[in-house]
């Protein structure tokens, strides 16, 4: 289960980061890792190691703008998304819907077809 | 301003006044920047870990937890290969691109995911003009030496003949390599100034 979930996490990290960030303004690192965890009842947890080289992407190909703060005597990053993050941020998010919907119907039992087949 | 979040079970933020909070003391944070250090952290990722880990740390205070047990969990947790994973997808993932490395000295790649800031990258950078500077000075230095030395030999000077030619080509040299030297120092500080 963990193995298999990772892999299919890998693919959809970014549209988790951009939809989070969409949804809330401003974030640091382990606000989001806390977040997913929190709404996906632990379902899905995000490693440091795999968050943070894609919020450092995601801000190289300028979606993201960062600030940092001091707080409680280390700096601590803000995520923000950029016009250009926003964008990218609804497309993928309707990509992702439209994958999800696909992989439903591929995922539900053939019934339908099976009785078409015996008509 | 300092607050940390936490969520409740309706996905709502609860802000936690700051006496409420536990909080890491300057040497606790100083125990994870070690452990983070130790670990062969990627240098640009060192502070965002620390308040990642801190944060981790000031949870498993809040549950109840003592620090030594919290820092036993999160070095368990971000351990070397945690942090090896970490570094390999990084530079899998942030690397430079085509068109970037096209543009980029062998300086440039050296220290892609190195700190830059600490100055060997400025040194290595101004090392080819220092060597020609250096080079030019040494030189021009003994050729004034050389013409200076036979001229005492001698026991007269005579601009015009060999050993002079000799004094003007070095102390030409030695004013060259000084006043390029004192420019780029006037370029630098005009640089960091403005």
């Amino acid at each position: 289960m963990e193995a298999s979930s990772n892999e299919f996490l890998r693919g959809t990290l970014k549209t988790i980061v951009l939809k989070l960030l969409a949804e809330r303004g401003r974030m640091y690192g382990y606000e989001i890792t806390q977040s997913v965890k929190e709404r996906t009842n632990g379902e899905i947890t995000l490693t440091f190691g795999a968050l943070y080289p894609v919020l450092h992407k995601l801000e190289q190909e300028g979606f993201l703008l960062t600030e940092s703060e001091e707080v409680d005597g280390r700096l601590r990053k803000y995520y923000s998304l950029t016009p250009s993050g926003n964008a990218t941020a609804i497309q993928k998010v309707t990509d992702f819907e439209r994958f999800v919907e696909a992989m439903q119907s591929l995922l539900k039992p053939m019934n339908g077809e099976v009785s078409l087949a015996k008509l | 301003m300092g607050k940390c979040l936490s969520l409740n079970s309706d996905f709502e933020y609860i802000f936690i006044t700051t006496t409420d909070m536990k909080k890491l003391t300057p040497q606790q944070l100083s125990t994870l920047h070690e452990h983070l250090i130790r670990t062969n952290t990627n240098d640009r990722l060192v502070g965002e870990l620390l308040d990642h880990l801190a944060c981790e740390a000031e949870e498993y205070l809040w549950k109840g937890y003592n620090f030594d047990l919290a820092l036993a969990k999160i070095t368990q947790d971000a351990n070397s290969m945690a942090v090896k994973y970490l570094r390999e997808t990084y530079q899998h993932e942030v690397a430079m691109t085509e068109e970037q490395l096209q543009n980029a000295s062998l300086d440039d790649i050296i220290f892609e995911f190195r700190n830059k800031a600490y100055g060997a990258y400025d040194l290595r950078q101004t090392y080819p003009f220092a060597l020609r500077s250096a080079l030019i000075l040494g030189v021009g230095l003994f050729l004034m030496m050389m013409a200076l030395l036979s001229g005492i030999a001698k026991g007269y000077w005579d601009f015009f003949s060999s050993t002079g030619i000799m004094w003007v080509l070095g102390l030409s040299g030695v004013a060259y390599s000084i006043g390029t030297w004192f420019l780029k120092n006037q370029q630098l500080k005009h640089l960091t100034t403005t």
